[in-house]
């Protein structure tokens, strides 16, 4: 009773075809190397609130050459999401917090493809691994907006096999970055005044560091000392005249005690945008909308800025220690890298998607 | 198209099937100088020259159930931004922002002090009686805001002796019920009508989400809307000479403003309570007509969401004094001033505002031939800490032939326009720049008109060139310390084609009204004071081209209407990298009346989107695909 039916022996072809197809895709993927890695530096381009256009773009160091919204093409008709806060790079797979679409999608860090996506979270901020089985990310918590204070936020454990949360730590207001070493998460909570450390085994809140108010940005050093740079109390509520002065801390990772705190002078001007270049010995920020460099084992602060002005992120590239600075013009128009080198001088630039906000080197 | 240029169209009142017809002309170069005196003629007739159209009243009675945002992307070239199926709508009229159309009630304009834009979807057909649209700078007409063009509402007009009334009740796909109903009364000295509608919807459509793992297809989770108002309108002949109208609108809408594609909605939710209310007083004398409008206006937006509580609750007190002297045929001049007051309780600000605004206007017509219509406008704003520049409007029509099928004009004029900075560019905490210059705009155009009749055919078109320079144009940027503030920043340029024919014709029993139009718009920064310089690009959220077409055709009881239109490619970043596909989207409708005694039992059948077109007016903010409603009418006339 069955029929030769010319559509059905098309749709089998067809179906057989896309098999061939994907196989041959899926071969590829297991190659070593991806279209986006080799001499990769990613740049994550936050995008406007609630239009979900973030994006990701990646710059070839050796040929020059730029490439946007590579997300979009390596997932043909996929969106990213809304708000690209940070990326985290761990072995092959590049980890994109998705802060306003609460969830952390997974893709290939050389491919670019989709893997998988954590979901479970509420306000996502930067994501560190501890290996390939474990990860952290800190959520931002209880914002009021009738006073425009946040309460207390929380890390958050991931199984990275499963994309599932373990287990959620209270921290303090509003965790921002974070960083894994010597079996430690350290925390940084931008909303108050303390480092948070966090031990990987029980995953329980091991001590609170007290720094300088509203520390935002981390770095180690080569002798595995945390760094840590506040911008003092400036909350927009408040009179200038009651704002704080920020600083750069130290602290002993084997410790976990501060070893030196360097106030900045003015109590108006931000300090942000923590990095270290590859030999880690030296420690790039900005601080009064210029960008500083010194020595790890300078004992006062650098009064010489090695470029006059501000951006909206700051990366050092390991190997050769150029700067890249991105410049975000708006929530409505793309951005752009300037890249300088060591000494600051400006090099060249090239266009990129909306608000870039960070850079990873590969 | 149906751009407005319905002008000229004579419609079966469709779906009335009456054969009385209607004549939805707006055009100025129809606006004769009467000898007898009219009240409350239209600002239009000093509009010589600039391009006004209107949106037919077939249509409107169709689909009363829908806003205005539903009808201008239907019918006219203005390209409507849709925050999705149930959040905010603003429009972008020849290459311009949300905040560069006035949108005037009765003569008075009610775009909101605090944000200086219309939300066009929470402005129900329903409410209104005729739409007009006048394009290009009419500053000089219609005050801060008209750089684009005007978008002028006006109040139902129940002009029927006695008692009538009309019952509507409309289902529809995605969970939507409207139900509506009017009641008027009027003899010679007195009418009174007033009318009520709920709108509910619960939006749950179909999409797919691209920016999840997989693209799984889902429901519209978070985009229901409740909107519900009433309109009242009485009218009084005082004397022969005198008249007294009140005027009251009353809107209120809840809404889940659907979050875009991979975003969060965050619970968020959107109540706006907008009461309007206008009186107006005319008075004809030797001296000519004297018109008195005092209008309050109550305009209440609530937001919130897990993380935003925020209320702007301003009252608008408006008045405007005109006095009209007509000379026989040849000229008539009207002088007036309309002062504002702004009480504003917004919690952006670190305090409650006040703000006082007035201006005064000379306006002019003159027709020193009858086939020649000039007019010379002149407007002067007062603004605290603002000085807008004089704005003047010159203009001309010229009918250079004619015989007995055709009639042809030349039109065109110079127009000036301004925009004051609103309340939140000036006290938004933190942000607000006290510092900031009015806005000013020059736009130049000038256009063809031809007319045809022979028999039944009737066509008419239009084509008009323009070139607009708006200098100043201000624009929330971000600042170091992570919160946006407004600045001056670039001037822009816009330039364009406008194209639209429209024609009637009786074939036998059925009666076509058919209608086209065309936009090409481009719009660019030439100049950049601060920030980026992405000269020469077209602006984000200007299509290039818009096209709009309407056909409908009325036989015996039976009608039926069809509108197509065509939406370009827009950009969504200055620099025009990223963008979203052109779209065409098609809607019909059908209708019977049936004769109940000496009442009219009307149902009509809808078909929306009926390609099932997926598309975007706002970046990832999905719209609905294919739907269909289903409506009764009962009118007792």
């Amino acid at each position: 009773m069955k029929k030769y039916n010319p559509v059905r022996s098309f749709m089998w072809v067809a179906a057989l075809a896309a098999l061939t197809i994907s196989g041959c895709n899926t071969n590829s993927d297991d190659a070593p190397t991806g279209e986006y890695a080799q001499d990769a530096v990613l740049i994550s381009n936050e995008g406007a609130f609630n239009k979900s256009n973030a994006s990701v773009s990646y710059y070839n160091r050796s040929t020059g050459q730029v490439q946007n919204e590579i997300y979009s093409a390596a997932n043909p008709s996929q969106v990213l999401g809304d708000v690209l806060q940070s990326i985290n790079l761990h072995n092959d797979k590049a980890y994109l917090v998705m802060n306003n679409s609460k969830k952390i999608t997974v893709v290939n860090a050389s491919t670019f493809k989709a893997e998988g996506e954590i979901n479970g979270l509420d306000a996502p901020r930067y994501f560190a691994a501890l290996n390939n089985e474990k990860g952290y990310v800190t959520e931002w918590l209880a914002y009021d907006p009738n006073t425009y204070q946040y309460g207390k936020g929380r890390v958050s454990v991931i199984d990275l096999k499963t994309y599932t949360v373990l287990k959620t730590i209270e921290v303090g207001v509003q965790p921002e970055q974070l960083v894994i070493t010597g079996g430690k998460v350290y925390v940084a909570n931008v909303g108050e005044n303390a480092v948070t450390v966090i031990n990987t085994i029980t995953d329980a809140v091991e001590k609170n560091i007290i720094v300088t108010q509203s520390p935002n940005s981390l770095a180690l050093d080569q002798n595995s000392n945390l760094w840590v740079i506040s911008t003092g109390q400036k909350d927009w509520q408040l009179d200038p005249s009651n704002y704080t002065p920020g600083a750069l801390t130290k602290i002993n990772t084997g410790s976990n005690t501060v070893e030196a705190t360097l106030p900045f002078s003015s109590k108006t001007a931000f300090a942000s945008k923590l990095a270290t270049n590859g030999a880690k010995n030296k420690l790039y920020f900005e601080y009064d909308n210029k960008v500083y460099q010194q020595d790890i084992n300078a004992t006062t602060l650098s009064t010489t800025p090695v470029i006059n002005r501000s951006f909206s992120s700051l990366g050092i590239d390991p190997v050769n220690n150029y700067i890249y600075a991105g410049v975000a013009p708006g929530y409505t128009s793309n951005g752009w890298v300037v890249r300088f080198n060591p000494t600051g001088a400006a090099l060249d630039s090239f266009r990129v998607g909306i608000a870039p906000n960070g850079f990873i080197f590969r | 198209m149906a751009r407005f240029s319905f002008k000229s169209i004579v419609f079966l009142l469709g779906l009335f099937g009456a054969a009385h017809t209607l004549r939805a002309q707006q055009d100025t170069s129809h606006y004769q100088l009467q000898g007898v005196e009219i009240f409350g003629q239209p600002a239009e007739i000093y509009a010589a020259g600039s391009r006004v159209s209107s949106i037919d009243s077939s249509f409107l009675s169709t689909y009363n159930s829908t806003s205005l945002a539903a009808a201008l992307q239907a019918r006219t070239p203005l390209y409507i931004k849709s925050y999705g199926v149930s959040g905010i709508s603003s429009v972008s009229f020849r290459g311009t922002m949300a905040s560069h159309t006035a949108v005037l009630w009765n003569g008075l304009n009610i775009s909101s002090p605090s944000l200086g834009q219309t939300d066009l979807a929470a402005l129900p057909l329903g409410g209104v009686g005729t739409i007009a649209i006048q394009h290009g700078g009419t500053g000089a007409m219609y005050g801060s805001g008209a750089i684009g063009g005007a978008i002028l509402l006006t109040s139902p007009d129940y002009t029927s002796q006695g008692f009538s009334g009309e019952l509507q009740q409309e289902a529809g796909s995605f969970g939507r019920y409207y139900s509506k109903a009017t009641f008027n009364y009027g003899n010679d000295k007195f009418s009174v009508s007033a009318g009520g509608y709920r709108l509910q919807a619960e939006n749950d459509f179909r999409y797919t989400d691209y920016a999840s793992f997989g693209a799984p297809e889902r429901k519209q989770e978070h985009a229901a809307i409740l909107q519900y108002g009433f309109t009242q309108d009485l009218a009084w002949n005082l004397s022969t000479n005198s008249k007294l109208a009140l005027h009251s609108w009353y809107t209120f809408a809840d809404r889940e403003p659907q979050a875009s594609l991979g975003a969060a909605h965050n619970n968020s939710r959107q109540i706006d309570k907008n009461l309007r209310l206008l009186a107006e007083y005319t008075l004809g004398t030797n001296w000519g007509e004297t018109s008195i409008k005092a209008g309050y206006f109550n305009d209440l937006l609530k937001y919130t969401a897990t993380s935003i509580n925020s209320i702007a609750d301003i009252a608008t007190y408006q008045l405007q004094a005109e006095q009209t002297y007509t000379y026989g045929r040849t000229w008539r001049l009207r002088g007036g001033i309309n002062l504002q007051h702004f009480a504003a309780n917004v919690d952006g600000y670190s305090q409650p505002e006040k703000e006082n605004r007035a201006s005064a206007f000379v306006l002019l017509r003159y027709d020193p031939i009858e086939a020649l219509a000039l007019s010379l406008n002149l407007r002067q704003a007062f603004a605290e800490g603002y000085n807008p520049n004089p704005t003047p409007t010159l203009g001309a029509n010229y009918r250079f032939y004619s015989n007995n099928n055709h009639l042809f004009y030349l039109k065109g004029n110079v127009a000036g326009s301004y925009r004051v900075p609103t309340l939140n560019d000036r006290f938004w905490q933190p942000g607000g720049n006290p510092d900031l210059k009015s806005e000013q705009g020059w736009n130049y155009e000038t256009g063809l008109q031809h007319e045809y009749t022979s028999g039944t055919l009737h066509l008419e078109s239009e084509a008009t060139v323009y070139y607009m320079l708006v200098d100043n144009w201000v624009q929330w940027v971000p600042t170091e310390q992570g919160f946006y503030t407004p600045k001056n920043l670039q001037k822009v340029r816009s330039q364009g084609i406008e194209i639209s024919s429209s024609a009637t014709k009786q074939l036998g029993k059925v009666s076509i009204t058919a209608a086209t139009g065309y936009t090409y718009t481009l719009s660019e920064q030439v100049k950049s004071y601060e920030g980026p310089e992405e000269l020469h690009k077209q602006l984000a959220y200007v299509p290039l081209h818009k096209a709009t077409g309407a056909l409908s055709a009325a036989w015996q009881n039976w009608s039926l209407t069809g509108n197509v239109s065509y939406n370009g490619l827009r950009y969504t970043t200055s620099d025009n990298t990223t963008n979203l596909a052109a779209f065409t989207l098609l809607d019909l409708a059908a209708s019977r009346k049936f004769i109940l005694g000496s009442n009219t039992l009307q149902a009509s059948v809808q078909a929306n989107n009926l390609l099932n077109t997926e598309y975007q007016t706002m970046e990832n903010m999905p719209m609905p695909g294919r739907n269909y409603a289903i409506n009764f009418r009962f009118i007792i006339p």
